[in-house]
């Protein structure tokens, strides 16, 4: 039975703000939400007292270690809630949950919330659930007899099988199976060395493939989530009956990225445009070229101003719309280039003072400052580029023409941020501090792992998941490249164990 | 035509339940059987998709792509008629942009579909041009053009050209006893020399091996 998923250690780098949620939920009787800003860093106190857990790799635990839906506890919460400084009024302070909550998980090492037969702390420290009686530690390892009958089969699942490997690699990226002549000549190869290095040449040959690098290839769908394209309003080829913006700008960029030698940071930092040339061929297009476009597919941000796949015309139509205060446009990057869903509570990290409410919403209100503490200093920086009204372009002073629906206030709403914990002065710095972050690095990986080995990575991927982002991030491994990284990821144990 | 190829479809389901479930039959027995296959712990078989499912077999069967299958002769059993079932996306018209996560209650229907459709057509093809023929070859057929009972060398022969075509690799000794001591279920109360009969035991044979889980998923 295949293990169940398990997203812990998977999206992590969570803002210190889910401690708000963490808090709420582990001191008695407290409401969930008192201020958006005052709250402990839950997760990273966690992480403080685990910092070997595998759930810690980058500092802040889940939020589903404590809660369900938080603020609702889980087992795991409600134990270590019923520890944490019983004799004291609630709500504790910050300081009294930082100091006793140490103790409290202490306290429920030896037990086992979930009555799977593993106490919390061997879970803790093994990357599995501590409130999901399903999510246990296991052991991948093969028994000896079992491995020596697994190497005569015509699948070794008890180690990574070069042969089941190369044909994957040609479904995965060439989008068919080898040929038997092929897969043949396979097979007589003897020397494990020499596989992989037919491995890595066939990935070569089909990183070039119209099914992986083409219109509509594997490359080009992994952004559809990013882009959302929308036929009845695209201009350009193949145009919808409301021609509002071209697309197709968007999928080269993003395929023009994660392809050949570029580097992926660009999906974010970009300031020029690409164009297919051919099935599997792209190229810059020249600002002379742009300038001489029709109406429809003009793309009016200046060269400066211009923030990747998070700027174009596309991005501003489908998320900013008519909007002064575009929040959904900033979730939207968050949650494609960071792997954090707001809606979802993910990434919260507030911001003192924070929303300030400039387009008069009521995101003041308690319940909704939760996450527009987060939400609102993240899309700030994005107040300056026009969707539909003011025809996709940049303007210092945009929300000025806001002023007759959203009050006089909303001009007073500044160009810079917050994303990260770090401020920013605008959206330059907003997608650079977002491209250099591990959450990016996460994102791109974790996207490439989810299409190639078919589910997110849980916990006995970690360590090779692990390395694989770290390693896109550092430049002397991959230096952002995405093909390089994908070298690496088809000879992890998670792409080829049968 | 149809009640055949619906006993030869119950035919091949009772197969396989014969070879996961209940005890086979003594003339389908090996002495030497494969050793129980040891279980993967952390099994990642993936679904091949539609796509992907039709170029192999496109490859394979030597039937152009364009051409394979089309739903009323006239839509592709992929890009227009099972596109979402099989694990295609279509993200500007129908807003899926990404594969479904679990596979949907027709999915398994369209696939059994489409690999049926093929194995037809291929047979078919076979028939019309026996110099071209990629699994339904001459040999029944007699050096005059006069149809001869299969013998044994031909089921084999085949079975192993079901098997090298769709699946990449040779079957093993059990795979061909099964496919053709299969052969006198479709051939039983027809006549022993039918071209029809050894074209059928072909069709089903091909979709047995191509409806599998080795041909759909990887």
């Amino acid at each position: 039975m295949a293990i169940r998923k398990i997203r812990l250690g998977y999206i992590f780098a969570f803002g210190s703000a889910t401690a708000l949620l963490l808090v709420a939920a582990l001191a008695p009787n407290t409401p969930l939400v008192q201020s958006a800003s005052a709250k402990p860093p839950a997760p990273m106190a966690f992480c403080h007292a685990y910092p070997e857990a595998k759930a810690c790799n980058t500092g802040f635990a889940d939020c589903t270690t404590c809660h369900t839906t938080p603020p609702a506890r889980n087992a795991f919460g409600l134990q270590v809630a019923e520890r944490l400084a019983p004799g004291l009024p609630r709500p504790l302070s910050d300081a009294d949950f930082l100091k006793y909550l140490p103790e409290a998980l202490k306290a429920v090492e030896d037990l086992d919330a979930d009555t799977d037969g593993y106490s919390n702390i061997v879970e803790i420290m093994a990357g599995t659930q501590t409130a999901d009686a399903n999510s246990f530690p296991r052991t991948l390892a093969c028994a000896e007899t079992d491995a020596s009958r697994a190497a005569s089969a015509q699948w070794n699942v008890c180690t990574y099988d070069a042969t089941y490997v190369f044909k994957k690699v040609h479904l995965d990226f060439c989008g068919h199976s080898p040929t038997r002549a092929e897969m043949d000549g396979f097979q007589k190869v003897t020397d494990e060395k020499a596989k992989l290095a037919r491995i890595s040449s066939a990935l070569d040959k089909c990183l070039d493939s119209p099914y992986w690098l083409g219109k509509d290839g594997v490359v080009w769908n992994l952004a559809n989530a990013k882009i959302r394209p929308a036929h009845a309003v695209k201009s350009g080829e193949d145009a919808g009956p409301v021609p509002l913006g071209d697309y197709d700008d968007d999928y080269n960029l993003f395929t023009w990225a994660n392809s050949n030698d570029n580097d992926v940071r660009d999906l974010l930092l970009a300031q020029y445009f690409v164009k297919r040339t051919g099935p599997v061929t792209l190229e810059q297009i020249s600002e002379e070229e742009l300038a001489k476009r029709p109406r429809g597919t003009k793309q009016p941000v200046p060269v400066e101003k211009r923030v990747g796949m998070i700027s174009t015309r596309w991005f501003g139509a489908v998320n900013t719309m008519f909007t002064s205060i575009p929040r959904t446009t900033a979730a939207q990057a968050y949650r494609s280039y960071l792997g954090f869903d707001i809606a979802k509570m993910q990434g919260l990290n507030p911001v003192s003072h924070e929303p300030m409410d400039y387009d008069i919403k009521g995101v003041g209100a308690p319940e909704c400052a939760v996450c527009h503490g987060t939400l609102d200093p993240l899309t700030y920086p994005f107040t300056r580029y026009n969707g539909i009204s003011g025809g996709y372009s940049y303007d210092d002073e945009r929300l000025k023409a806001y002023v007759r629906v959203d009050g006089p206030r909303v001009a007073e709403a500044p160009a810079g941020g917050v994303i990260l914990g770090q401020k920013v002065a605008d959206l330059r710095e907003w997608a650079s501090v977002a491209a250099n972050s591990d959450p990016f690095a996460i994102k791109v990986t974790g996207d490439y792992w989810k299409v190639l080995i078919g589910r997110e990575p849980d916990v006995n991927d970690q360590a090779e998941f692990t390395r694989l982002w770290r390693g896109l991030k550092s430049s002397t491994t991959y230096n952002y490249r995405v093909e390089k990284m994908l070298h690496d990821l088809v000879q992890t144990n998670a792409y080829g164990r049968p | 035509m149809t009640k055949r190829m619906t006993s030869g479809l119950l035919a091949i389901a009772a197969m396989a339940a014969a070879c996961t479930t209940a005890p086979e039959p003594a003339h389908l027995q090996f002495a030497a059987d494969a050793p129980t296959p040891v279980v993967s712990a952390d099994p990642r078989v993936k679904f091949k998709d539609g796509e992907r499912y039709l170029r192999d077999l496109s490859a394979n069967l030597n039937i152009p792509r364009e051409e394979i299958c089309k739903e009323l002769s006239r839509y592709d059993c992929v890009t227009d008629a099972f596109r979402i079932v099989l694990g295609g996306v279509e993200a500007p018209n129908l807003l899926v942009n990404e594969p479904i996560a679990e596979a949907a209650l027709t999915s398994p229907i369209a696939v059994d579909r489409v690999a049926l459709h093929v194995c037809t057509k291929r047979v078919k093809m076979d028939r019309a041009k026996p110099a071209e023929a990629v699994l339904f070859k001459a040999g029944a057929f007699g050096r005059d053009g006069r149809a001869q009972t299969p013998d044994r060398e031909w089921l084999n022969s085949t079975a192993d050209a079901v098997y090298g075509a769709i699946l990449l690799r040779s079957p093993s000794a059990r795979e061909i006893q099964n496919l053709a001591a299969y052969y006198t279920q479709v051939a039983e109360g027809r006549p022993a020399n039918s071209v029809d009969a050894a074209a059928d035991w072909v069709t089903l044979s091909c979709f047995a091996v191509a409806s599998s889980l080795e041909a759909v998923f990887y």
